[in-house]
């Protein structure tokens, strides 16, 4: 391996994701240097050092008691590497076009699969290394005053090599998830599509769950063994490297860290040879059976969606099961769902109703947001047909509500027979967060219309961060002053609900006739002229 | 009209006027950059008007113009006697565009995307079933329509685009650059067809193009425009007398009325 060549392909890497994450680039700027992520990682590092000092300084516990404090907080650090790597991982690398998910320039640049590997992954690794400077900054002064210097050095490199283990995963996933796109070269139907789609989500949920920070801490916190469970998991090896040595058995620290650094070599080696094997450089050819070139979808039509509108809802639906960079989007909902079930004995039936209704409106509220800007460049082919701003509002708005009011309702329904509700009470928990995703994907609407953004990145965010920001807080709070009165009211036995369901449907009127105003005045200002 | 017009020369032949397309002195500026300055030229009925210019002259933008994608900061567009901003949506269904990049939705089959262009335009089935694969078959693309259009070449994708734009019998067409990346058989059955369309159904044709050969064998009428505005328009045969280089191509014409006749240092220097 060639380690000037992973340098130098590791920093291009970082300065395209820099780069392309701002609309302007100066490149002379700090802001699209990879030096800026190493000043991020000292500053960060300085400030948390500084207050949790102050900290140390102003409460004056004695270090003895400060010692359990260090014994729980510095083995955990590699494995908030790992989670911070992998979910980061998975929302933003994983979701790159397949124009750029693989830099497919490497392809034809003289470099090994395992140089490349070790470049891209050393650049995910930089590139979320603030997560971990955080609290390495935050636990120093810990260690400093209760003698435990060394092993924060131990922590410190085995977080290094836990960020390198999440990036190599990544990197696998990568690998993987570009083979389901082609593995179904040549075959026809649409069957074959859907297959590939479910593989995808399948993947990217099953690494999910294997790396999931709350289910690793849940199985040390509940299993009988937990040195064997330690002993047969490598994730965990630097979490018992760290603990054998706080505990005054360096040696068996230093075997576990070994085993560690040994396990991060292995995972490059396997992720360079699912590269080679697996890595397909451009989409292959997948045929569908034949079109009967007919004006259809007939059930979207029965919607009352007029023609244009009916075929831009199609073409919508399809590009979610079809486009690779958008599966992801699809995943969200059902891991948080997921979560809820398997927390859900605990939440609490109010609990469980929140969940839900959060989990419809908030997957309402993401897909709405990046509907436009999914468009990217062929927004020029919508604006030069013959459709008017309310024609693409009405489909879009469908587009969205089609998906998050299906899933709202199943899983209403699902939660329902969990929890032993009545079937009045599954009734009104379904139409309370259908209300709540519909409400939600107009507010959504709302800022995709103004702040979309259609720039061809290897990293499509869509819509600008910023604006994503403004749409996330406001919808909650708009979805939580719907759902927690709607929730409240359906606990609560008939007649004394009154109140609150006179706030709930308050508010899902109010929400929503401000939500579908402030759509239509965007639709309509956004067509009047192409944003790029 | 004359070649060479003053910048800003207005073409109007009434208030209300068969020509399918009239550019009345626009103007366009991006921030700080001016994109068009006073542009006019007219595209009348059966006549294949071609659009040149050096990179950046504001080709694009003025066919973005004509389309509405853009607004122009002054000046009128006109689409058959109407200004394009009266009624955007009619207007466009007058109108087959072909981009200069065309983005297409690549996780759609070639069938599906022409299907999905042909509800757009509220195309009957029957008459899609007919159309459709006629042009895949002239265009040498039948046996690729149900293939993703993610899979399909440069040259699979532009006629794609070109179908596209021709499925709906648009009266006037805004071709940028249509003949890119074409194989040299599809790109004579596009030339002759415009030419067909133009002559035999009145279609009037916009068309860019930095191939002056190409523009020379088939546009009745070129508009040269250089840093955002009209330097000339006429017929090849008017421009080339008004050049002083009667017997020469179109190229030497376009070289010497853009100031950039003599290459020769440019050339030596690149050959070094």
């Amino acid at each position: 391996m060639d380690l000037h060549r992973v340098r130098r392909l590791g920093g291009v890497l970082v300065a395209s994701q820099l780069r392309s994450g701002r609309s302007t680039s100066d490149p002379k700027s700090l802001f699209g240097n990879p030096r800026l992520i190493g000043v991020v990682d000292v500053v960060v590092f300085l400030l948390t050092f500084g207050l949790a000092d102050l900290a140390v300084q102003s409460v004056g516990v004695p270090p003895a008691e400060l010692l359990p404090l260090v014994r729980d907080l510095l083995p955990f650090l590699p494995l908030v590497a790992v989670a911070a790597v992998l979910v980061a991982g998975v929302m933003f690398e994983l979701t790159a076009t397949s124009k750029f998910s693989g830099s497919d320039s490497a392809n034809w640049l003289p470099l090994t699969p395992r140089e490349y590997v070790a470049a891209s992954s050393a650049a995910v690794a930089y590139t979320y290394s603030p997560a971990i400077a955080l609290f390495l900054g935050a636990t120093l002064p810990l260690a400093v005053a209760t003698g435990t210097f060394y092993p924060w050095v131990g922590a410190l490199v085995l977080s290094v090599a836990s960020l390198f283990e999440g990036a190599f995963v990544v990197e696998m996933v990568r690998s993987l998830t570009q083979r389901m796109s082609a593995v179904n070269a040549g075959r026809r139907g649409q069957v074959t599509l859907l297959l590939r789609a479910a593989l995808i989500v399948v993947i990217i949920v099953a690494f999910q769950f294997a790396f999931n920070p709350v289910l690793l801490f849940g199985l040390l916190q509940h299993a009988a063994t937990i040195d064997l469970v330690t002993a047969i998991v490598p994730l965990l090896w630097s979490t018992q490297a760290l603990t054998d040595w706080l505990a005054g058995a360096p040696l068996l620290g230093l075997l576990f860290a070994v085993g560690q650094i040994a396990f991060v070599a292995f995972l490059l080696v396997a992720a360079a040879w699912l590269r080679s094997r697996f890595w397909v450089v451009t989409a292959s050819e997948v045929r569908l059976s034949a079109l009967r070139y007919a004006s259809g979808h007939p059930m979207l039509r029965s919607l009352g969606l007029s023609e244009s509108e009916a075929a831009l809802v199609s073409k919508d639906l399809r590009g979610y099961l079809r486009r690779r960079e958008l599966l992801p989007m699809l995943v969200i909902p059902i891991v948080l769902i997921v979560i809820g079930l398997v927390e859900g004995g605990s939440i609490g039936g109010l609990g469980a109703i929140l969940w839900i209704g959060w989990v419809a409106g908030f997957f309402a509220l993401l897909l709405a947001t990046t509907s436009v800007g999914q468009e990217r460049r062929s927004l020029q082919s919508l604006y030069a047909f013959p459709i008017s701003s309310r024609t693409l509002l009405r489909a879009k708005a469908t587009g969205v509500l089609l998906p998050s009011i299906v899933g709202a309702v199943a899983t209403s329904v699902a939660i329902g027979l969990l929890f032993g509700f009545p079937a009045l009470a599954v009734l009104a928990i379904a139409l309370l967060n259908s209300a709540a995703a519909s409400v939600l994907c107009f507010w959504g609407l709302v800022f995709a219309a103004r702040y979309s953004d259609f720039q061809d990145r290897p990293r499509p965010q869509y819509l600008r961060p910023l604006a994503m920001l403004e749409a996330t807080g406001s919808g909650m709070v708009l979805l939580f002053a719907i759902v927690i009165p709607g929730g409240l009211a359906i606990l609560h036995p008939v007649g004394e609900n009154l109140v609150w369901m006179v706030w709930t449907v308050a508010a899902i009127l109010l929400g929503g006739a401000a939500s579908v105003h402030w759509a239509r005045s965007g639709f309509d200002r956004m067509l009047r002229e192409l944003p790029f | 009209m004359s070649a060479l017009p003053s910048s800003g020369a207005v073409l109007r032949t009434g208030p209300v006027s068969p020509n399918p397309l009239e550019v009345d002195r626009i103007s366009k500026s991006f921030g700080s950059v001016r994109a068009l300055t006073d542009v006019s030229f007219a595209v009348p009925p059966g006549q294949i008007v071609g659009l040149l210019g050096p990179n950046g002259a504001g080709k694009s933008t003025t066919m973005k113009a004509v389309l509405g994608l853009i607004r122009p900061d002054a000046g009128m567009i006109r689409v058959f006697g109407r200004d394009v901003r009266e009624d955007p949506v009619s207007t466009k269904r007058q109108i087959g565009y072909v981009p200069e990049s065309p983005s297409l939705y690549e996780f759609l089959t070639g069938a599906e995307y022409l299907d999905f262009v042909a509800d757009m335009y509220s195309i009957p089935p029957d008459v899609r079933r007919e159309r459709i694969p006629q042009f895949l078959a002239g265009l040498e693309l039948a046996g690729h329509e149900n293939s993703l259009i993610s899979g399909y070449s440069q040259g699979m994708k532009q006629k794609v685009a070109l179908i596209a734009g021709l499925l709906h019998h648009p009266r006037l067409l805004v071709l940028d650059e249509p003949l890119n990346g074409l194989d040299p058989r599809s790109a004579r059955v596009v030339k002759d067809l415009l030419r067909n369309l133009a002559t035999s159904e009145g279609v009037g044709v916009l068309f860019s193009t930095h191939v002056l050969e190409i523009a020379q064998a088939i546009c009745d009428r070129v508009v040269i425009l250089s840093q955002g505005s009209v330097l000339a328009m006429d017929t090849v045969a008017a421009l080339r007398a008004h050049a002083g280089l009667g017997g020469s191509g179109l190229e030497d014409v376009f070289l010497a009325l853009t100031g950039t006749g003599d290459l020769s240092d440019v050339v030596a220097a690149l050959s070094r």
